[in-house]
C-alpha cells in the first residue's frame, strides 16, 4: 500500500487520476458537430405534417404512470399505417432529461422528436438544441391551441414547442369533512386557514394544508400563485429585470411561512416535492392540498371518490377569486438533426390533434392543450379534475427568457431558505431579487 | 508502471539465466528490447487511458479558459477569456459552496479517521467472529450511495421518518431534519460517517497487523499503560497508514455529489451544495459550459494542491516505511 505513496512521480500520476473524475463530467457535453442540416432531409413535395411513410424516434419520460405513450403510438400507427414510430424513453427527473438531452443532440443525435418541460423553449432555442416548428406549420394549427401556451412555447417570435398536455395547479379538499363540518369550499387564504384550524382542532386531521415547499421547480410553481394572488409580479414584461422584492412578495411569503408556524401546515412541507404531499393528503392526514391534475386518481384510489374535492385555487381576501393557477406541463419539441423531419411534424400535429387529445383527457384524465378539445362536452363531463379546469384563473412562469431555469432557482433557494426559518422572508425576498438579476443579464453563475 | 514491471521482468529473466555474469551489452539490449516490448503491450490501454482521462482532462481546461456556446451541433469555443474564473471568485454562492465542501470533508474525515482506528483496534483484538464483523462493518461501504442516501431520507422524513418516531415521546413536534441549514448539515454528516467509517477501519486494520510485535512486548516490559502505548508505540508507527487513509477520503469527499444530490438536493437555500453539485447544475440546467468547466477544473486543482500539501507534511512518515 505504502508503495502507491512512494514514488513522487507515480504519486503526482495517481493524483491526477483521480482528480480526472471530478473533471470528467464537464467533457460530457462533447461531441463532433454535425454537418446534417435541418429538413433537408425529408422529401421534397411533400408539405410537412402531411408525411405518410417513415420513421420516427419520440424520446418522452413515462407520463401519468401509465400505458399512455404506447396507447398513442398505436393509435398513430393505424392512422397512419406507413409510418413506424419507436419510443425512448427519457429519465423521469427533469434535470436527467434535460442533461441526457443536452449531450445527445449536441453530439448530433437523440430522438426525432422529444417531450420535454414548457418552461425549456427559450433556453433550448437559444441553444439550437430545438428546431422551430414554426417555419414548418402555419398560424392556424399553433391557433388551435387553449390560449397563453403558444406564448410560453416562443422564442425571438418563433415556435419552438407544440403544447402537449398542460398542468395547473388545482386545490384539492376532503369533501366528506367539510360536509360534516358545514364549511364551504374556501376561496381565499384566510378561509383555508381557519376552516383548516377547525378540523385540526377536532382531531378530523393533523395538518391543515399540504403543498410542495421543498427547493425545486415546484416551489417556483406555488411561490408564484401565492404572490400572483398578493398582486405581486417576477419580473418586468420583457423578463430582463427582476420585480420580486416588492410588498405584494412580502405578504405572500410571510403568509407561506405563517402557515407552518400556525401548524396549518406541517414544518416538513418545506422538504416536500409532490410524493410527499400526496402521501400525506391520501394517507388522510391533511384537509387540503395544492395539486396538479394528476393527483385526482391516486387520490380517489386512497380515499375513495366520495371524500375527495378539487376546485380553483383560493386567492387572498379582497381580490377576486379565483386565485392564480400556475401553467405547466410539457410540450412536444423537434430535433435539429430529425431524420424524417415530414414524418416528425406529421406525429406532432397528430399528437397535438383532436383524436389524441380526446383519448389522453377521457380515457387519462390529461389536461388536453387543443382548445376545442378541451372545452368540449365530452371532455369536460369526463371528470370532476377537468371541470375544475374549466374554471382556473392561469398565470405562467416567464420561461420566455433563456434564462428562466436560473432565475427560477433564485426564486425557489431563497423561498425556501425563508419557509425553513432560516432566513427572514424580506431578507430572502432582497437576495432573490438581486440572484435573478444576475441570472436576467446571463452573466456571472 | 510498465517500466518497472519490464525491468523487474528483466532482472528475473537474468537472475535465472544460465551465464552466471552475462556481458554487459548483452544486458543492456535484453532489458532494451523488453522495455519496448513492455510499451507495446501497454500501448493500447495507455490509449484509452488517454482518450477516457487525459483529453476530457484537458478539454475541460480548454472549455473553462474559452467563452462557450452550446449548439445543436456541439459547442462552440469563442476564444480565451478568463472570465469564467472570474464568475467564480464574484459568485457568493461559488465561495459558499468552496466553504462548505471544505469544512464538510474535514469535520466527516476527521471523524471517520477517529471511529475507524477505534473500530480497527477493536477488531483487531477480536478473537472470535472477526470475520463476520468484518463482513457486516462492509454492509454500509458496500452499499451504492444512491440507495443509502434514499435510505437515509426515509429514516430523516420529517412527517413519517423512522429518527422522528424514535424521538417522537421526546419532542412536541416532528423535528426537519433535512430543513434547517444546521440540522440538514449534521444529518448528511452523519449518513457519510455512517457509510464510509467501514473503509477507514479496513485500511487501518491492514496497517495494525503488519506492527511488528516485539515493540508491543517491550512496552509491556517497561510496564507501559493501554492508553501510552497506543499513543507511544501504536499511532506513530499507524502514522502512515493514517495518512493513506486521510489522502482517499480527501479526495472522495471533495468531490461529493451522490449523496446531497439524493437526500437534499443542496437544499435548505444551498446550505449542503457542494461544488460538484454546483457544477452540475450550471453545466446541465443553466448550460454555462464555460463557467461549469471552471468550476471541475478549480475543484481538482484545489484538492490537488491541498493533498500534495498534505503528502509534503507527512513524507517522512511514509518515506521510512516504504
Amino acid at each position: 500500500m505504502m508503495a502507491v505513496l512512494a514514488g513522487s512521480r507515480k504519486r503526482v500520476s495517481a493524483l491526477l487520476a483521480v482528480g480526472a473524475m471530478s473533471m470528467t463530467l464537464a467533457a460530457c457535453g462533447s461531441g463532433a458537430p454535425s454537418t446534417n442540416s435541418p429538413g433537408t432531409s425529408s422529401s421534397p413535395g411533400t408539405p410537412p405534417g402531411n408525411a405518410t411513410s417513415g420513421t420516427v424516434t419520440w424520446g418522452s419520460a413515462p407520463i401519468a404512470r401509465s400505458n399512455l405513450r404506447s396507447t398513442l403510438i398505436s393509435a398513430f400507427e393505424k392512422a397512419y399505417p406507413h409510418i413506424k414510430v419507436n419510443l425512448v424513453t427519457l429519465p423521469t427527473s427533469a434535470n436527467a432529461q434535460q442533461s441526457a438531452l443536452t449531450t445527445q443532440i449536441s453530439g448530433g443525435s437523440g430522438p426525432d422528436v422529444y417531450t420535454g418541460d414548457v418552461t425549456w423553449a427559450a433556453q433550448f432555442a437559444k441553444a439550437t438544441l430545438a428546431e422551430p416548428l414554426s417555419s414548418y406549420l402555419g398560424s392556424s394549427y399553433f391557433s388551435s391551441f387553449a390560449p397563453g401556451l403558444i406564448k410560453g412555447a416562443t422564442y425571438n417570435s418563433k415556435v419552438y414547442g407544440a403544447p402537449f398536455f398542460t398542468d395547473e395547479g388545482l386545490l384539492y379538499y376532503r369533501k366528506d369533512l367539510l360536509a360534516q363540518n358545514h364549511l364551504p369550499v374556501p376561496s381565499t387564504w384566510q378561509q383555508l386557514v381557519s376552516e383548516s384550524k377547525t378540523l385540526q382542532s377536532a382531531h378530523l386531521v393533523k395538518y391543515g394544508y399540504v403543498w410542495q415547499g421543498a427547493s425545486y421547480e415546484g416551489l417556483t410553481c406555488d411561490w408564484v400563485e401565492f404572490m400572483a394572488d398578493a398582486g405581486g409580479t417576477l419580473t418586468n414584461s420583457a423578463a430582463t429585470k427582476s420585480t420580486i422584492d416588492s410588498k405584494a412578495s412580502l405578504k405572500a411569503l410571510t403568509f407561506m411561512r405563517s402557515l407552518i408556524t400556525s401548524g396549518v401546515s406541517p414544518a416538513a412541507v418545506s422538504t416536500y416535492q409532490e410524493p410527499q404531499s400526496l402521501a400525506v393528503f391520501d394517507g388522510g392526514q391533511a384537509a387540503f392540498m395544492r395539486f396538479w391534475p394528476e393527483g385526482y386518481a391516486p387520490a380517489v384510489s386512497a380515499l375513495g371518490a366520495s371524500k375527495v374535492g378539487v376546485a380553483p385555487m383560493p386567492t387572498f381576501a379582497g381580490q377576486s377569486a379565483p386565485g392564480y393557477s400556475v401553467v405547466g406541463g410539457q410540450n412536444l419539441y423537434l430535433n435539429p438533426h430529425a431524420k424524417n423531419m415530414a414524418a416528425s411534424i406529421t406525429f406532432i400535429k397528430w399528437l397535438t390533434g383532436s383524436q389524441a387529445q380526446t383519448m389522453m383527457a377521457t380515457k387519462y384524465a390529461m389536461v388536453p392543450s387543443n382548445a376545442a378539445v378541451r372545452s368540449s362536452k365530452a371532455v369536460t363531463s369526463s371528470s370532476p379534475v377537468l371541470a375544475a379546469i374549466a374554471k382556473t384563473k392561469l398565470i405562467s412562469r416567464p420561461s420566455y427568457t433563456p434564462n428562466y431555469t436560473r432565475a427560477s432557482q433564485a426564486i425557489y433557494s431563497n423561498v425556501n431558505s425563508a419557509l425553513s426559518g432560516a432566513t427572514s422572508p424580506k431578507a430572502a425576498l432582497s437576495a432573490a431579487q438581486s440572484q435573478m438579476n444576475t441570472a436576467l443579464s446571463g452573466s456571472g453563475i | 508502471m510498465t517500466v518497472p514491471a519490464a525491468s523487474a521482468l528483466s532482472e528475473r529473466v537474468s537472475a535465472s539465466g544460465v551465464e552466471p555474469s552475462p556481458p554487459v551489452g548483452r544486458r543492456d539490449l535484453n532489458t532494451k528490447k523488453l522495455a519496448r516490448l513492455g510499451w507495446a503491450f501497454s500501448a493500447p490501454a495507455m490509449l484509452v487511458v488517454g482518450a477516457v482521462t487525459i483529453f476530457p482532462i484537458v478539454f475541460s481546461v480548454v472549455l473553462s479558459l474559452s467563452h462557450v456556446a452550446i449548439t445543436g451541433n456541439g459547442f462552440v469555443l469563442g476564444g480565451f477569456t478568463l472570465g469564467n474564473y472570474r464568475a467564480l471568485l464574484n459568485s457568493g454562492r461559488w465561495r459558499y459552496d468552496l466553504g462548505f465542501t471544505f469544512g464538510y470533508t474535514v469535520v466527516t474525515v476527521l471523524v471517520e479517521l477517529i471511529i475507524g482506528t477505534a473500530f480497527a483496534l477493536v477488531l483487531e483484538r477480536l478473537q472470535a467472529a472477526r470475520g463476520m464483523m468484518m463482513a457486516l462493518l462492509l454492509i454500509p461501504w458496500s452499499m451504492i450511495t444512491v440507495i443509502s442516501a434514499e435510505l437515509w431520507s426515509y429514516i430523516y422524513n420529517g412527517t413519517y421518518g423512522v429518527l422522528n418516531a424514535i424521538v417522537a415521546p421526546f419532542v412536541s413536534h416532528p423535528i426537519v431534519f433535512l430543513g434547517t441549514p444546521v440540522s440538514a448539515i449534521i444529518a448528511m454528516m452523519v449518513a457519510d460517517i455512517w457509510k464510509t467509517t467501514p473503509f477507514v477501519t479496513i485500511i487501518v486494520l491492514a496497517g495494525l497487523v503488519m506492527l511488528p510485535d516485539d515493540l508491543y512486548e517491550a512496552a509491556e516490559v517497561d510496564g507501559a499503560s493501554g492508553w501510552s502505548t497506543f499513543w507511544k508505540v501504536t499511532f506513530p508507527l499507524l502514522r502512515p497508514t493514517l495518512a493513506l487513509a486521510v489522502l482517499f477520503r480527501v479526495l472522495q469527499a471533495f468531490g461529493l455529489f451522490d449523496l446531497p444530490y439524493v437526500l437534499t438536493s443542496g437544499a435548505p437555500g444551498h446550505a449542503t451544495e457542494s461544488l460538484a453539485l454546483l457544477g452540475y447544475e450550471v453545466m446541465f440546467s443553466y448550460f454555462q459550459f464555460g463557467p461549469g468547466a471552471a468550476i471541475a477544473a478549480s475543484t481538482a486543482l484545489i484538492v490537488l494542491v491541498v493533498c500534495l500539501a498534505f503528502l509534503k507534511v507527512f513524507r517522512s512518515q511514509i518515506g521510512s516505511e516504504a
